[in-house]
C-alpha cells in the first residue's frame, strides 16, 4: 500500500485551518456544488441530496481528521490508499465552499495561478486564499504520489 | 449506485416502472467549474467511467475549453448512477434526454 507522510509548518497551518472549520461548519447542511436532478420529484431529490450530503460530511470529517491533537505534535499527516479518496473530495468540498464564501472576487487566473505573489491578494482574504491553495496542494501531493486514477472504475 | 467503487452505496430511490417504460437516450454532461484542477477530473473521469488516460483527458479538456462534454448516453437509471458518482466527487454534472437538453 502506498503512503505519503508530509510534514507541515504548524504555526503556518493552524491559522488556515480556521478558515478551513469554517467552511466546514457550512458544508454541515449544505452541498458544495448544488445537485441537479434528472427528473422534478421531491421525494427522489431528497433522498439524492441527502446521500449526497451524508458523502460529502463523512469526507470532510476525514480530512479534518488528519489535523487532530497527533498533527499538533510533530505537524505530519499521513495520507494512503485508504483514506486518500475521502481527502480528494474532501479537498474539493472545502475549496469549492472557500471560493464561494470568501473568494468570489477573485480574478480565475489568480486563483488557478500555483506562485500568485501574497500582495496580489487582498488581505481580507489571503487567509481563505492561503487555505484555497493549501488544500489545492494536499490533492495535487495525492494525485501525484498515490495515483488513484489507476484504480478499476 | 455509486458507478466508481467510492462508499457511498446507498442509491437514490429506483425509478418508477412507468417512467423506465420510456424507450429515451439519456446523456451524462459534465460542466466546466471553477475549481477542480485538471488533474483532478482527469482522475474522476477515469474512475467513474473506466476510461483511459488520454480519453480522459481529451473529455477533461473539451469541458475546460468549451464548457461542457458529454461522456455517455444510455438508459436513464445509468445516466443517472454516472451523475450521482460525479456529484459524489463535486464535478457539476447532468442527465439530459433531447428534451430536457
Amino acid at each position: 500500500m502506498k503512503r505519503v507522510e508530509i510534514k507541515l509548518n504548524i504555526s503556518a497551518v493552524a491559522p488556515l485551518l480556521d478558515i478551513i472549520k469554517q467552511a466546514a461548519d457550512d458544508l454541515r447542511q449544505n452541498l458544495a456544488i448544488r445537485a441537479t436532478f434528472p427528473e422534478d420529484d421531491s421525494e427522489f431529490n431528497e433522498t439524492w441530496t441527502q446521500e449526497l450530503l451524508a458523502g460529502q460530511n463523512s469526507d470532510v470529517r476525514e480530512l479534518l481528521g488528519l489535523f487532530g491533537s497527533d498533527f499538533f505534535a510533530d505537524g505530519t499527516i499521513t495520507i494512503d490508499s485508504h483514506n486518500s479518496d475521502s481527502l480528494l473530495r474532501g479537498c474539493s468540498a472545502l475549496r469549492i465552499q472557500i471560493l464561494t464564501r470568501w473568494l468570489q472576487g477573485i480574478p480565475a487566473d489568480l486563483l488557478e495561478d500555483e506562485d500568485v505573489p501574497a500582495e496580489a491578494i487582498a488581505d481580507e482574504v489571503r487567509g481563505p486564499f492561503a487555505s484555497y491553495t493549501f488544500l489545492d496542494q494536499v490533492q495535487k501531493i495525492i494525485l501525484e504520489h498515490l495515483d488513484p486514477g489507476a484504480e478499476e472504475a | 449506485m455509486t458507478a466508481d467503487g467510492t462508499k457511498t452505496k446507498k442509491t437514490p430511490r429506483a425509478a418508477p416502472a412507468a417512467r423506465t417504460a420510456r424507450a429515451e437516450l439519456w446523456r451524462v454532461v459534465v460542466l466546466n467549474d471553477p475549481v477542480n484542477r485538471m488533474s483532478y477530473v482527469v482522475m474522476v473521469l477515469r474512475r467513474v467511467f473506466g476510461l483511459a488516460e488520454e480519453r480522459a483527458r481529451k473529455h477533461m479538456l473539451e469541458v475546460h475549453e468549451t464548457g461542457r462534454s458529454v461522456l455517455w448516453s444510455g438508459t436513464r437509471e445509468q445516466a443517472e448512477a454516472y451523475v450521482f458518482a460525479l456529484q459524489q466527487w463535486h464535478l457539476t454534472a447532468m442527465a439530459q434526454t433531447d428534451e430536457t437538453a
